[in-house]
């Protein structure tokens, strides 16, 4: 099959030029996003950020076992029902990761097809096994090793 | 960013460009300077201002002789650094022509390629150790086409490996990878059929960062592919059997226009004949391009020639030929240089979000400390990408081990 090539093909359409025609509207905050510190450091910095420009994002440490959310608060939520309308669950966590936690949420997220991302804090030292074996099932994408900045700039990058 | 790029050696011409000395000289324009490459009689590489001291004529049309290139207009004359050595009307001729230099820089061969250092002369790095340009020469193959978008948009389609299921997924009798020369016949191909949802993991590393993309392989373990890319503009793509290692660099030519250098090498064997012809050919990462020019045959003007039958049978999910112009066609889409306040980046996108985060970094650093950029020394060029298949509770980092080390005589870690 042949191709027409017609004045508005690819030629003209992504000058410079044709660009400034592009529709020019907001973003909307596209992401309903819960962001999860699984251990005592990792919390800091979830805190940290929380404080951030963000849309529908919400920010949890967790009980041991992972069946609940912990607010910034302290106000205890069953996690279950924290994530049921989220479209994206954000895993923080240090070498300190309590391994129970992550999975009862990893899990969670994998029952309802929800994405999820991992980010593994390592000031404390070299990457330990038991960490990775504790996110990486259950993360989509995971950072190794990220910081604060890591944190914010996904969030951002996402429009949490 | 400019300052940033100027602390790195540069691809800037193929050997064969400048083939003999004394050889016609080459127009440049990298880094968003008009440049003129010359090769004079006695063998010296130059790189210089293209447009002549006197009334700013482009040397391009320059008569290369014996010391340098002279000006056809009034005869200036300068040598391979750009200082002026003749400048016939002025009577005091060599006074003169101490005060005459054009902006020149250091053009070297390295492999078959010559490289530009466009920075401070005193903050030169070491010559490039690449791999691909220090292997001998029939190892090795490099190509380039120009890529009409800016650097980074290029960039960032070579650290996303979550596009590579889609843009270059072909059907059963189709152009997929399996239809590629440079490609067929790996078993890590079966790996990436059978699971088409990649995970992802992306890793710190000396030079850049490492983005491993896993998939399952048997029994609690994964097959790795790991995409190494080092500060600012290189990137390599995970090797398959035994075929060559791939890779490119992207180099600005100004802020809406890059090159895209592709190449192909064996740590341990020559290229094949069969496979230098189908790199020719514009199979693998290369491209057919318009003869005598750099520019691809399938490009913006004409639609990049997409097939909508092919498209709709599925036999080319793009439908355009090729895997560098199924990458350029939707790169340049994106116009010159895409809006990113208005991207809807996903979770998956963090490779390219901590890319941006690191050059962001270096940029500030070198800005407000002076701090020297990762990525300019032999430490962190000697690299390859690997493709392995390691238990699945072990740190890919760990499990591969040495493989990521380019090593003379050592062949790449791949599946």
């Amino acid at each position: 099959m042949t191709t027409p090539i017609s004045v508005s093909a690819c030629a003209r359409a992504a000058t410079a030029e044709e660009a400034a025609y592009r529709i020019d509207y907001p973003l909307a905050y596209a992401r309903s996003t819960r962001v999860v510190a699984f251990d005592e450091t990792a919390a800091k910095t979830v805190r940290s950020v929380s404080d951030g420009p963000w849309g529908k994002a919400q920010f949890y440490t967790t009980s041991d076992s992972g069946e609940e959310l912990i607010t910034l608060d302290g106000e205890r939520r069953p996690m279950a029902m924290e994530i049921e309308h989220s479209d994206s669950v954000i895993m923080v966590a240090t070498n300190s990761i309590v391994s129970n936690a992550a999975a009862a949420v990893g899990v969670a997220c994998r029952e309802r097809s929800i994405m999820t991302a991992g980010l593994l804090l390592l000031d404390a030292g070299a990457l330990g096994g038991d960490a990775l074996s504790a996110l990486r099932p259950y993360a989509r994408i995971l950072l190794v090793p990220a910081d604060e900045e890591d944190l914010f700039e996904l969030l951002k990058g996402i429009r949490a | 960013m400019g300052k940033l790029f100027r602390r790195y050696w540069q691809p800037v011409l193929h050997t064969d460009e400048l083939p003999e000395d004394g050889c016609p000289p080459v127009r440049v324009k990298i880094l968003s300077e008009r440049l003129i490459a010359v090769r004079t009689p006695e063998g010296e590489y130059g790189l210089m201002d293209e447009f002549c001291a006197h009334r700013g004529v482009s040397m391009f049309f320059g008569r290369v002789e014996n010391g340098g290139i002279r000006c056809p207009y009034h005869g200036w004359k300068y040598n391979a650094d750009g200082q002026a050595i003749e400048v016939p009307s002025e009577l005091n001729n060599s006074e003169f022509c101490k005060n005459v230099k054009l902006r020149s820089y250091p053009l070297v061969k390295v492999g078959d390629l010559l490289w530009a250092y466009l920075g401070e002369p005193k903050m030169q790095p070491p010559l490039p150790t690449w791999e691909f340009a220090t292997v001998p020469s029939g190892q090795t193959f490099t190509s380039k086409r120009l890529q009409e978008s800016n650097w980074l948009q290029a960039l960032e389609g070579g650290i996303d490996s979550s596009h590579v299921t889609w843009l270059h997924g072909g059907g059963p009798t189709g152009a997929g990878l399996e239809a590629d020369p440079l490609f067929a016949g790996a078993k890590g191909n079966q790996y990436n059929k059978g699971d088409v949802k990649p995970s992802f993991e992306v890793v710190e590393n000396e030079g850049g960062l490492l983005i491993g993309a896993r998939r399952n392989a048997e029994e609690d373990h994964y097959y790795w592919r790991v995409t190494p890319w080092v500060l600012p503009n290189f990137t390599l793509v995970p090797p398959r059997g035994d075929h060559p290692v791939h890779g490119h660099f992207w180099v600005p030519i100004d802020d809406e226009n890059c090159w895209a250098w592709s190449f192909d090498y064996h740590p341990t064997r020559d290229l094949k004949e069969a496979e230098v012809a189908a790199m020719k050919a514009g199979a693998g990462v290369h491209s057919k391009n318009i003869p005598g020019t750099y520019r691809p045959e399938a490009n913006k003007d004409n639609d990049y020639l997409i097939n909508r039958d092919k498209q709709k049978t599925g036999e080319l999910f793009s439908g355009v030929e090729g895997i560098a112009i199924q990458d350029s066609s939707l790169q340049e889409s994106m116009g010159p240089t895409v809006d990113r306040t208005k991207e809807r980046l996903v979770a998956t996108d963090a490779g390219i979000i901590k890319a941006r985060q690191k050059l962001r970094r270096a940029v500030e650093a070198l800005r407000d400390h002076g701090t020297e950029p990762m990525g300019n020394v032999p430490e962190h060029q000697n690299i390859r990408s690997v493709a392995i298949v390691l238990p699945a509770d072990q740190p890919f980092v760990e499990g591969i081990g040495d493989g990521f080390e380019a090593r003379a005589g050592v062949r790449q870690t791949t599946v």
